[in-house]
């Protein structure tokens, strides 16, 4: 029997995502200020709008305290499903203010492929786009990366914290308490900000020559995609723009930390025991070279580049970017539209499997590829062995676990829905009559969180494409569980007794 | 007779032949894109907006992008239509042909628009596989200029009016948690 939830639910859930869209109202504090250094008019009344409707909205949600402080499972799921689907509507108000855009639809799958970082992009002009709103985007994938209600964790967690935790998609708990490990995810990302906006900042104004601001702005944008694997750029033609290995070396240092999950980071920082024999380091590293030899094959059987330097850096970027699940691009989708072959296997696998759990990257994550594999061998070792025999399979991940079965069905099954969200997709691209190559590729970038393009995502594209994206977004972004948990509550509310 | 039309071929062909050793192509940028391959090692003009930024490189280079859409003629700030993506390709030429042209394009300004004459470098392996055109000649066709921009007053009083309702509501939240 279903029950339909009581108003106590409905007030726990009210308020605490209340709290979250005032935390982001705060956040939009700096995009604000931005626009006024900037000079920035028509964006500085936009941002002071959206930062009303954030708070009025938030601080109207919290008005009704509910009488219990601790959070279900229901509850954590609940609030970051709908805080994924709120943020982003009402974090697109500026963006949709900025006459960018055609319909409302459209800042809001930008604000939510900013939000789950995933990088594809509807705007138009991008680059007569103020300063401040270009920034605003980025800082989407900065919020979404770390993960909004991490920040929220990280100054209020109170009972059943752990719930929204998980709700984000992150399973790793580094320390004891919740607010300690979303308070190191923060220092791990402070760190890394520090050490990639000074590097592609002086990258910009030594090698590149930008004027000092533009340097900084390059800086502080492209470190908050590269780190948060989200692939917006500030300029239309992504990190071609450019035309610098120096520049693109740098980006692709902060995009392997961003796809590291955090509990790598830790570990890295405790002085990296046993990282080399983590399945999950291990198996990224053997995805990440086949898909890489797959690609190099492809393009230099295509003869695309006649230098080997050349051949190596454009495809060691692009795969670099779809396994990370960056999105940047040092070539025109036009170009990337034309790799057929090895080089678009290699990419579109690439894209798939993703990155690290508990990182900022999407995909179906090296953990549980890896886990899959030991899994299928150990079922071949099973039949090759005498009935009867017991195998018994360990893997290293931060300390030595078991295998079971029970494991074995939840890493099949979020892999299989992954492999479902990438075929939904592809299947609306084909029913507007798209390429199989076209409509796989965009789809498989949407739902792995990607933001590689072979020039599908446009704005006059259907409005079910574009919507069946958002969606595989925001599935790709939770993995699932939040959303599953959300349709369950809205179906007990109705049908519940 | 025969000397005086020999005369005049020679005439004929003095003035022509300079303009056919200078000849480019004039190219349309978003075909340009899709047809990359097929213009390797061209002079080809292309004509557009310069933005972004000038970056003044230490080997005397200097880096920028030519745009070429309905922006940089019917700018979105001079109530221009949206008509999709940007168009734009890198360009690199002499920091001397840069160094006095007005800002780059950006969101207060429409860059100059300028034609820029170049071989277009498609997967140049001394730069590690870049496609740009390396320009010889900047012919600016038109001067940038500022935009002029301002603040919706409807916008702007709603934001002031509903960030004053948040504070009043967390003020009041704050109150009730007090009690």
């Amino acid at each position: 029997m279903l029950i339909r939830p009581s108003r106590e639910d409905l007030r726990l859930i009210g308020y605490n995502l209340g709290r979250i869209l005032v935390v982001v109202a705060v956040a939009g504090l700096v995009p604000l200020t931005w626009a006024l250094i900037a000079g920035e008019s028509a964006p500085t009344a936009s941002f002071l709008l959206m930062i009303g409707i954030f708070g009025a909205v938030g601080y109207l949600m919290m008005q009704r305290r509910p009488q219990a402080s601790r959070l279900e499972w229901s509850h954590g799921m609940v609030i970051v499903s709908l805080t994924w689907l709120i943020v982003p509507a009402i974090g697109a108000i500026p963006l949709e203010l900025s006459g960018h855009y055609g319909s409302f639809i459209d800042p809001y799958f930008d604000a939510m492929s900013g939000l789950t970082t995933t990088g594809l992009a509807l705007i138009q002009d991008l680059d007569h786009l103020a300063t401040s709103l270009n920034f605003w985007r980025h800082l989407l994938h900065f919020l979404g990366g770390q993960g909004i209600v991490i920040a929220v964790l990280s100054v209020f967690a109170g009972g059943g914290a752990m719930t929204l935790y998980y709700g984000e998609a992150r399973d790793e708990k580094i320390f004891p308490s919740v607010r300690s490990t979303a308070r190191f995810i923060w220092l791990v990302s402070v760190v890394h900000g520090a050490f990639g906006i000074v590097a592609l900042g002086a990258v910009g104004y030594f090698v590149l020559g930008f004027r000092p601001f533009r340097a900084i702005f390059h800086g502080v944008t492209v470190f908050m995609a590269a780190f948060d694997t989200g692939g917006f750029a500030p300029q239309s033609s992504s990190l071609g723009y450019y035309h610098s290995a120096a520049f693109e070396a740098v980006a692709a240092v902060l995009m392997i930390a961003g796809a590291l999950s955090f509990g790598l980071h830790f570990a890295l920082w405790k002085g990296g025991r046993k990282v080399v024999g983590n399945l999950e380091v291990r198996t990224i590293l053997a995805t990440f070279l086949g898909t890489l030899l797959l690609t190099l094959g492809g393009l230099a059987s295509a003869g695309l580049y006649q230098s080997l330097f050349g051949l190596s850096r454009q495809g060691l970027f692009q795969v670099l970017s779809a396994h990370s699940g960056t999105g940047f691009a040092t070539i025109p989708s036009a170009e990337l539209a034309t790799w057929g072959g090895l080089a678009f296997g290699g990419m579109a696998i690439a894209m798939a499997l993703g990155g690290m759990a508990s990182s900022t990257a999407g995909g179906v994550k090296s953990l549980r590829v890896g886990l899959t594999i030991k899994a299928l061998s150990s079922q071949v070792r099973q039949v090759l062995l005498p009935e009867g025999a017991v195998i018994s399979t360990r893997y290293w991940h931060h300390g030595w676990k078991q295998l079971t079965s029970g494991l074995i069905q939840a890493v099949m099954g979020v892999s299989l829905l992954y492999v479902a969200l990438y075929l939904l997709g592809t299947g609306v691209g084909l029913m507007y009559h798209l390429p199989l190559g076209s409509a796989l590729f965009e789809s498989v970038s949407a739902g792995a969180n990607v933001g590689l393009s072979v020039g599908v995502t446009d704005p006059s594209m259907p409005l079910a494409l574009k919507l069946t994206y958002m969606l595989q977004m925001w599935a790709g972004r939770l993995e699932f569980v939040a959303i599953f948990s959300l349709i369950g509550f809205l179906f007990s509310l109705v049908r519940g007794k | 007779m025969m000397r005086r039309i020999a005369a005049a071929l020679i005439v004929v062909l003095e003035l022509l032949l300079p303009r056919c050793a200078m000849a480019t192509t004039d190219v349309d940028v978003e075909h340009l894109l899709t047809e990359a391959a097929a213009y390797e090692g061209q002079t080809i003009s292309v004509v557009g907006e310069l933005i972004g930024d000038y970056g003044f490189r230490p080997d005397g280079w200097t880096w920028t992008q030519l745009n070429s859409d309905s922006y940089t003629t019917a700018p979105l700030l001079e109530d221009g239509d949206l008509s999709g993506s940007n168009v734009g390709i890198g360009i690199r030429a002499p920091a001397s042909l840069i160094q006095d042209l007005d800002p780059p394009g950006d969101y207060h300004h429409r860059g100059p628009l300028v034609r820029a004459t170049g071989t277009w470098k498609y997967h140049d392996q001394d730069r590690g596989g870049e496609t740009y055109l390396e320009v010889v000649t900047i012919e600016v066709l038109e001067l940038g200029k500022r935009f002029d921009e301002s603040a919706d007053p409807i916008v702007a009083a709603a934001g002031v009016f509903l960030v004053l309702v948040a504070m009043w509501l967390g003020y009041r939240s704050r109150l009730r948690s007090a009690d």
